[in-house]
């Protein structure tokens, strides 16, 4: 009965072994990070091809790369997995004589609290998470606190991520959205238990077309996503609360078990031209952490409000960090508490 | 004798190397403690079924069970019937059979969307009961639990037909005829004839059905809008969101030996299922 | 009462394709969100000219078929092995495998694979997989073949056999042309259930065989997109036309 698998098996292993004659890079990322001709140019100027493939959470990429055996050359972690990869040794320290284009970078990212040197990671792209909603609502929100108004008939939604309502119930206490106090996250899970019965939902982009559409009036969402609903339609605006809000950025990284370091190291970049940058971030309407990249981009992307905010607006945000263990188990509980309430 | 143990020892041999070995793995890390950043680290501890002995665990228990219930019910009403038909129809009955199984072979994750985008507010069903002024405001009919309950009987309705179909298709026309002969209605002869003649259908059926249902994520998720957490949303988010990989393999194993419990009292009792 | 069975059977079926009408419809539309902007077949252009998804779609077909095949086959001699003597180890084992929940299933797997391969120079690929959809699919067919054969008149074996035939050709030649419709009911869940599989997939695939589930998941995460739509409705109409032609085959046999 297995033979023909192992057959198949063994016809597969050789298979791969043998198609060696073209180098190869396998790259793991976000979805919507690369535009469309970003990686057939790259392709075709370093005579390579690319094995693309996306992943959703950081959860499920850390899951696959944990092992140290997955195939991957170029993750994409966000900034609060920069530090556990690090010590899992998963990343490949950076060389830095290799990568020219590096001083392209905003100066907001060349020393990033996550990794100061940049000795592993680049920044790649960054947003933060605000409110998107309907202009035509009576009450316009402007802090994490009036989604919790019976202002929007129930029509709001909050992102379907405990770090992401925590941070939102947290910097209304106020606190920090990195908070570990045993207190300050028990009255943040009591925020959110309040805030329930307003809710229609618990939804990540999906809400996307709800929000376009009027179903929904409210939501908490991430900027970039933001930026495209309202590209779509235009009576929408996005709000960065004014208590405080979260932070992220993705950075491009070489796994330590990469066999394709050559490429991965043009790969990175390749990524950081400002030509091939600016096309991504218009195309897809996430913000570089590029300056290079960023002055090239047309004027209304450049001083995009929603994508860029000016600078006082950015010292309202803070950055997501990891968490030790205890602090993870007491807010998984917590947020398994708000979620069945 | 010999002829037996040929027949059993492939399947046997999956078993034991592709499921049995990995549940030993999986036993293993529930008894071990969570790495800071997910995976598995020593030292050995029983605390993670302790932890799952919580009531907030035990309520959520509770309501998955329910509600998969629930769906194997309603699922079992509304496949009956439909498994009869093909069962019975002259002709075209592998067609029908695979026109059952066709819209399954699509992503169960868009034809997910497909149903949010048709119960929303502004969705299909709301805009036409609008339209024909049968309401007078959109009904909620998205985001709760009747909407958790509709998208799993969609979701598993095939897996309902197919072993009741097998079943009911070797069903001995004869039988219904001298039913009727008799003077049964055709009610009648469904219930006392039909029915029971099928019964090892209907188990295998909600065997089928059931279970999965107890350890779905991704439909209540979406249908539910993500408000009531189910034990499969529970299991999914220890590998995912929480990084507690020991936990979620207690939970699963405590539920799989649940599970197998309750069957093995019910097959003491009646029917034995497998 | 037939009749009612036929009108109901209409209704179910009009149920079942209900979201994929929606699909099809929106797979022309000319715009990204869920709001009808124009007609457009620009959509499945770009479906056709996406070597990835092609490649996906075959990878998924390949592991649905050969998972399939295997376990129909292996599962119902298995099957038929329990109904004439009872094995509560197996049974138990098999019954379990349906319970566990797929993400713990896939995560142990993938330890198994990845403890494996420090023995050899492998990788996860399409054979992992495989092995993957033959474990968890194994249940459907053994659940599908014992119910059947708890109809099954044993009379009919004993003539066989009285009449001289031994086991194997007892069960060629009677029990298998018998249990044909069974055979195909299991193979048919079994390749639904593969072919759809998301969770265990995406756990124990290796680099390059991404399968289309994943890459679905991947593009349809923010919501109904039209290239997946347009997608969809292809392998809808696809193997839809196929399944016709089956049955046509089949009936002028």
């Amino acid at each position: 009965m297995n033979r023909r698998v192992f057959l198949m098996g063994v016809a597969g292993a050789t298979l791969g072994c043998t198609t060696g004659h073209e180098r190869r890079l396998n790259v793991y990322n976000w979805e919507n990070y690369v535009a469309a001709s970003t990686l057939p140019d790259f392709e075709r100027e370093f005579h390579c091809r690319v094995r693309y493939a996306t992943y959703g959470s950081a959860e499920e990429m850390l899951a696959k790369v944990m092992s140290g055996n997955s195939g991957w050359d170029v993750v994409f972690p966000s900034n609060s997995f920069v530090e556990p990869m690090r010590q899992l040794d998963l990343l490949a320290p950076l060389d830095h004589t290799r990568l020219a284009n590096l001083d392209n970078l905003s100066p907001l990212f060349r020393a990033p609290e996550w990794d100061p040197n940049l000795a592993f990671t680049v920044p790649y792209m960054h947003s933060a998470t605000g409110i998107v909603y309907s202009k035509s609502v009576a009450r316009p929100p402007v802090s994490w606190a009036d989604l919790w108004t019976d202002s929007y008939s129930r029509r709001v939604t909050m992102l379907d991520d405990p770090a992401e309502v925590f941070a939102a119930c947290l910097k209304q206490l106020p606190a920090s959205i990195n908070s570990g106090d045993d207190r300050e996250l028990k009255l943040a899970r009591d925020l959110g238990v309040q805030q329930k019965p307003l809710l229609r939902a618990y939804l990540n982009e999906e809400v996307r077309d709800q929000v376009v559409t009027g179903d929904v009036l409210a939501a908490q969402m991430w900027a970039q996503v933001a930026q495209v609903a309202i590209d779509n339609a235009p009576n929408l605006a996005f709000a960065f609360p004014s208590e405080g809000f979260a932070l992220y950025a993705d950075s491009c990284s070489i796994l330590r078990e990469s066999k394709h370091q050559d490429l991965a190291y043009e790969f990175l970049n390749y990524l950081l031209r400002p030509q091939v940058a600016a096309a991504i971030a218009n195309e897809m309407r996430s913000a570089t952490c590029n300056s290079a990249a960023r002055e090239l981009l047309p004027e209304a992307q450049r001083q995009n409000a929603v994508l860029y905010p000016p600078v006082d607006v950015l010292a309202r945000g803070e950055w997501f960090r990891p968490l030790p263990t205890g602090v993870q188990r007491l807010r998984d509980r917590y947020w398994t508490e708000i979620k069945s309430a | 004798m010999r002829l037996r143990s040929i027949f059993l020892a492939p399947t046997a041999l999956v078993m034991v190397l592709l499921f049995f070995v990995p549940l030993l793995i999986a036993l293993a890390y529930s008894l071990l403690t969570r790495g800071p950043y997910g995976g598995v680290f020593p030292p050995w501890t029983i605390e993670n079924y302790q932890r799952a002995l919580d009531p907030l665990y035990l309520a959520i228990l509770w309501r998955s069970v329910w509600l998969a219930a629930v769906s194997t019910a309603l699922c079992l009403f509304m496949g009956f019937p439909l498994a009869l038909y093909i069962a019975r129809s002259a002709r075209h009955k592998t067609l029908l059979l695979n026109l059952v199984m066709l819209p399954f072979w699509t992503s169960s994750l868009i034809r997910t969307y497909a149903w949010m985008f048709l119960l929303r507010d502004t969705g299909l069903v709301n805009t036409l009961l609008e339209g024909l002024h049968i309401v007078r405001a959109p009904l909620p009919l998205l985001f709760n639990d009747g909407a958790v309950v509709l998208g799993l009987v969609y979701g598993f309705l095939p897996f309902m037909v197919l072993p009741l179909y097998a079943t009911l298709e070797k069903l001995d026309p004869a039988l219904l005829d001298a039913a009727f002969d008799l003077g049964a209605t055709p009610w009648v002869a469904l219930r006392r004839v039909v029915v029971p003649l099928s019964k090892p259908g209907i188990a295998a059926g909600c065997v089928l059905v059931f279970i999965p249902c107890l350890g779905a994520y991704l439909t209540p998720d979406l249908m539910g809008g993500g408000k009531t957490v189910m034990l499969g949303n529970l299991v999914q988010s220890q590998f995912t969101t929480a990084r507690d990989w020991p936990f979620g393999a207690a939970i699963s194993l405590l539920l799989m030996l649940l599970v197998l419990l309750v069957a093995r009292a019910l097959a003491k009792q009646g029917e034995k299922l497998l | 009462m037939r009749r009612f069975l036929a009108l109901y059977a209409g209704a179910a079926y009009l149920f079942l394709y209900l979201p994929l009408v929606v699909l099809g419809v929106f797979s022309f539309n000319s715009s990204k969100i869920a709001t009808w902007r124009g007609f457009t077949f620009d959509w499945y252009r770009s479906v056709f000219h996406n070597a990835a998804l092609f490649e996906g779609t075959m990878n998924s077909l390949i592991i649905a078929l050969v998972a399939t095949a295997v376990s129909t086959v292996i599962g119902t001699l298995a099957g038929y092995a329990l109904w004439k003597k009872r094995a509560p180890w197996l049974t138990n084992a098999l019954y379990m495998s349906l319970l566990a929940p797929e993400i713990i299933i896939g995560v142990s797997l993938l330890a198994l694979f990845q403890w494996a391969f420090r023995f050899g120079h492998l990788r996860l690929g399409l054979h992992t997989v495989i092995l993957a959809h033959i474990s968890f699919s194994l249940v459907y067919v053994v659940i599908v073949i014992l119910a059947r054969l708890r109809t099954f008149d044993p009379a009919l074996e004993e003539a066989a056999s009285d009449l001289g035939a031994n086991r194997w050709q007892v069960f060629r030649h009677v029990t298998i042309p018998l249990l044909m419709p069974a055979i195909l009911a299991a193979g048919l869940l079994c390749f639904t259930v593969s072919f759809d599989d998301y969770v265990i997939t995406s756990l124990v695939a290796g680099v390059d065989s991404e399968t289309l589930p994943m890459m679905i998941y991947a593009m349809a995460r923010k919501g109904i997109s039209p290239e997946v739509n347009a997608l969809s409705a292809m392998i809808t109409v696809g193997l839809g036309v196929l399944v016709l032609l089956a049955s046509r085959l089949e009936r002028s046999r």
